[in-house]
């Protein structure tokens, strides 16, 4: 009889408490709140504090988080200081880089999170099941100090993209070389191919300088968006640094000349490319795969959503066969501010913001807001999602300012079929992996920043300089190389070829 | 404040210039707080600055020594940003000084004295348009594919010029908008000066039979030298002070040969790259270069006019 009444007790005492908050909540204290500092949205004109979907995610932890959000285009300059200052700081932080060169968590400013694994059931899981991305956050003094936002590695990432239209009218093969490539660009300057009676306003490439080197480098052997990059022997190379470098400024100072690179490619923008598709006015541009059918083709009258008009093709090939850059997974991190009176809420809350349940949250919404459940029980997001970008992205879809994980099929959902086929087809199987990021030792870090930034300025301006003709590449390469030399280039390969080594024997 | 208000007791003193007292606080508390309270960051400059430890104190990150300053003064960017800052603000003050002067003569020289205050006007309001919006004037009327200025050399013949991204030009544009936008303003103090002058004086030279162009040289430039002396000497203080907004604004890798300055560099070098002792490093010394101009400026105005700052 005892033992009964106890049993029934002990079942109430659950059943109240259950009653009293959620399964997923993290505390059962009213009232509680984390304070955090994050990134706001992408578009302009939507401010995430109040999120429905972020506000729900909260809830459901039963917390309340109190934001600081501030524009993801001046976040890195804004936060910085604010973390070197480190005075009233909020308890979770997002911060502006990925802190390789250990510049925070070698200060103490956050909390080592390996320690709290006990309480972060959903995280250690995580990591269980992302090998590759613990050897990355994991920091030279064995911790782990943050946790990842990723994004998608192997897919959706920048590609050339031909007007189809356009090459079907002159009658041409999708080009795979630079000299096709050329080849195709010089006709689109001669011919009307928008059929509208002047042949001279074509812009046979529009393609903004940053993807200059995704675009042309690889044809040459050389990964210029990594900067350092390790070939098949293992060995780090500065592409910048390399002979092959000298021919791929030649090409496009050729471009240049011939008007095929057009005189203001330093200061093209995404808006004035769509602006040209709109008016039918290019033919190739080279982007992330997004743009693609959503931004680019969708500027056509006679685009109907099951062919692209804009659409990705292979990468080009030179004296090496060409590939795609891809990236690497982690592109942001939360830290726990270890100066916080609210350590263990807040790593709770961390930890909750990995589940799966909230990880739904960011991907898909809300089941009858953002998405529909069909007879065969696959997910279908509503037309609003596509029709109401403010309203969707105003939800915190995707979620900028918490550790969301992008995945390739969340994204194949909300492309069309011909989208996803391409990418597929044309970019997935060339995409190589670019330079791993590795955290460096304090030696390591003091190089760097002694170096890199100089090295990287230079090799900036002395690219336009070489591409536009204001220096002479066969009379000033040399003394280029050099003085690469003597802002201690070698120094840098050095340490890199030392990270690159570390993280090798880590992924054995 | 008369000499014999030093016999008065303080408290006295401030309750009676309490009204003006009030109307200087923004300022006093302006200068406290971003000249003053940021010189105790100083220290970061012989540290190696470790991030949360706050800007303002000394001892909180280990001492280095000159080792920033090492390595400011070794690396290739070093004189190129000393040439680059000084050069810039030198033409500006060599262009921009004189052209105020001559437009004040000239204002003051009109007929019709309408013209003049419509000219002085409309010469006078680009100094009020913001930096950003100048800049962006600047990139529209000098794009080399639709700009109005381009346009022009093409019907002309001409093959298009890069103008914001050739090295060569940064300079030029620099100091020819610099130019435009702060003459007419500039220009008022000139023309105060020039109004100050006795009418009998011209009366005197026409009497003498003195033309128009003999008036303006030994009337009116003697009578306003004193002015422009000392303007002179206090825009050389200021000479190492270019507008680090408008650079920033303007250029890019590009144009880092002749445009990149101390100031961005410091920025960039600080803000974006996080290398906080360094920034502080390079910034205190151009700090530095900029007191021993304000120094000497002022020591050269006490010699030439007898008047100075202190």
């Amino acid at each position: 009889m005892k033992k009964l009444l106890s049993v029934v007790l002990a079942l109430a005492l659950a059943l109240s408490c259950l009653s009293a908050v959620a399964e997923s909540a993290i505390t059962d204290q009213e009232g509680a709140s984390v304070s955090m500092l994050a990134m706001n949205s992408w578009y302009s004109t939507v401010d995430l504090k109040d999120a429905y979907l972020l506000k729900k995610v909260a809830d459901n932890a039963n917390v309340t988080v109190e934001w600081t959000l501030i524009d993801p285009t001046t976040y890195s300059d804004t936060v910085s200081p604010m973390l070197a200052a480190g005075q009233d700081l909020p308890d979770i932080i997002q911060l502006p880089d990925t802190d390789n060169n250990m510049t925070y968590l070698s200060s103490g400013m956050f909390v080592k999170l390996d320690e709290h694994l006990d309480i972060m059931p959903n995280y250690s899981k995580y990591l269980e099941a992302n090998p590759f991305i613990k050897a990355s956050l994991t920091a030279v003094d064995g911790h782990i100090y943050y946790v990842p936002q990723t994004v998608v590695t192997n897919n959706y990432q920048p590609v050339l993209m031909l007007n189809m239209p356009w090459l079907e009218k002159a009658g041409l093969e999708v080009p795979t070389t630079l000299d096709d490539f050329v080849a195709m660009l010089r006709y689109y300057k001669e011919n009307d191919m928008n059929g509208n009676g002047d042949p001279n306003d074509e812009i046979p490439m529009s393609v903004q300088s940053a993807f200059l080197p995704y675009m042309f480098g690889p044809a040459f052997g050389l990964d210029l968006v990594s900067g350092f990059y390790a070939d098949d022997n293992g060995v780090v190379h500065y592409a910048a640094a390399e002979d092959a470098y000298k021919d791929y400024l030649t090409f496009l100072n050729g471009l240049y000349n011939e008007g095929l690179l057009e005189v203001e490619f330093t200061s093209l923008n995404r808006d004035q490319i769509t602006e040209r598709c709109a008016n039918d006015l290019t033919g190739a541009t080279f982007d992330f795969s997004w743009q693609m059918s959503n931004l680019y083709s969708a500027q056509y009258e006679n685009y109907d959503g099951t062919k692209g008009i804009i659409a990705g093709v292979a990468p080009l090939s030179g004296a090496h066969k060409g590939f795609y850059v891809g990236r690497n997974p982690v592109s942001g991190c939360f830290g726990v501010n270890s100066k916080s009176d609210n350590i263990e809420l807040a790593v709770k809350f961390l930890d909750y913001a990995m589940s799966e349940e909230a990880q739904d949250l960011y991907v898909w919404g809300e089941e009858g807001l953002t998405y529909e459940v069909d007879a065969d029980g696959n997910r279908h997001f509503l037309p609003r999602c596509t029709e109401d970008t403010i309203w969707y992205q105003g939800l915190g879809i995707n979620a900028p300012n918490m550790p969301s994980q992008q995945s390739t099929p969340a994204t194949d959902v909300l492309l069309p079929a011909w989208h996803v086929q391409n990418d597929r087809e044309f970019e997935e199987p060339y995409i190589r992996a670019p330079f791993p990021n590795v955290y460096s030792t304090t030696d390591e870090t003091s190089t760097i920043s002694m170096y890199l930034v100089d090295v990287q300025t230079y090799v900036d301006e002395r690219a336009v300089a070489f591409i536009c003709g204001y220096a002479s590449i066969e009379d000033e390469f040399d003394s280029y190389i050099a003085t690469l030399k003597s802002l201690q280039i070698d120094e840098l390969i050095k340490v890199k070829q030392a990270q690159y080594d570390r993280f090798a024997a880590a992924m054995k | 404040m008369s000499r014999s208000d030093t016999k008065k007791p303080l408290r006295q003193l401030i309750h009676r210039d309490r009204q003006l007292l009030l109307m200087f606080l923004p300022v006093f508390l302006y200068y406290i707080i971003f000249c003053y309270l940021p010189m105790a960051g100083l220290a970061m400059a012989f540290e190696d600055f470790k991030m949360g430890t706050g800007f303002i104190g000394v001892f909180n990150s280990p001492f280095v020594g000159l080792r920033w300053f090492e390595q400011f003064f070794g690396s290739v960017f070093a004189w190129r940003l000393i040439r680059n800052t000084f050069l810039l603000s030198f033409y500006s003050l060599l262009f921009g000084f004189p052209i105020p002067i001559i437009f004040a003569i000239c204002i003051t020289q009109m007929r019709g004295r309408r013209l003049a205050k419509g000219a002085q006007v409309i010469t006078y309001l680009p100094y009020f348009i913001s930096t950003v919006v100048v800049v962006g004037m600047m990139t529209n009327f000098l794009s080399p594919s639709n700009g109005i200025i381009n346009q022009f050399i093409k019907t002309l013949g001409g093959k298009p010029i890069n103008f914001m991204s050739d090295p060569k030009w940064f300079r030029r544009l620099y100091v020819i908008s610099g130019s435009w936008q702060s003459f007419g303003f500039n220009a008022i103090i000139f023309v105060a000066a020039i109004m100050g002058i006795d009418p009998s004086l011209y009366e005197a030279m026409r009497v003498d039979g003195a033309t128009r162009f003999q008036q303006i040289i030994h009337l009116i430039i003697p009578m306003i030298a004193d002015t422009v002396i000392l303007l002179l000497i206090m825009t050389l203080g200021n000479l190492l002070n270019v507008g680090f907004e408008k650079v920033y604004l303007m250029y890019s890798p590009a144009v880092y040969e002749t445009g990149d300055v101390i100031a961005t560099y410091v920025y960039r070098q600080g803000i974006e790259n996080k290398n906080f002792s360094y920034a502080a490093a390079v910034g205190l010394f151009y700090s530095a270069v900029g007191f021993v101009f304000v120094v000497g400026s002022n020591t050269l105005s006490r010699r030439v006019t007898g008047s100075s700052l202190w």
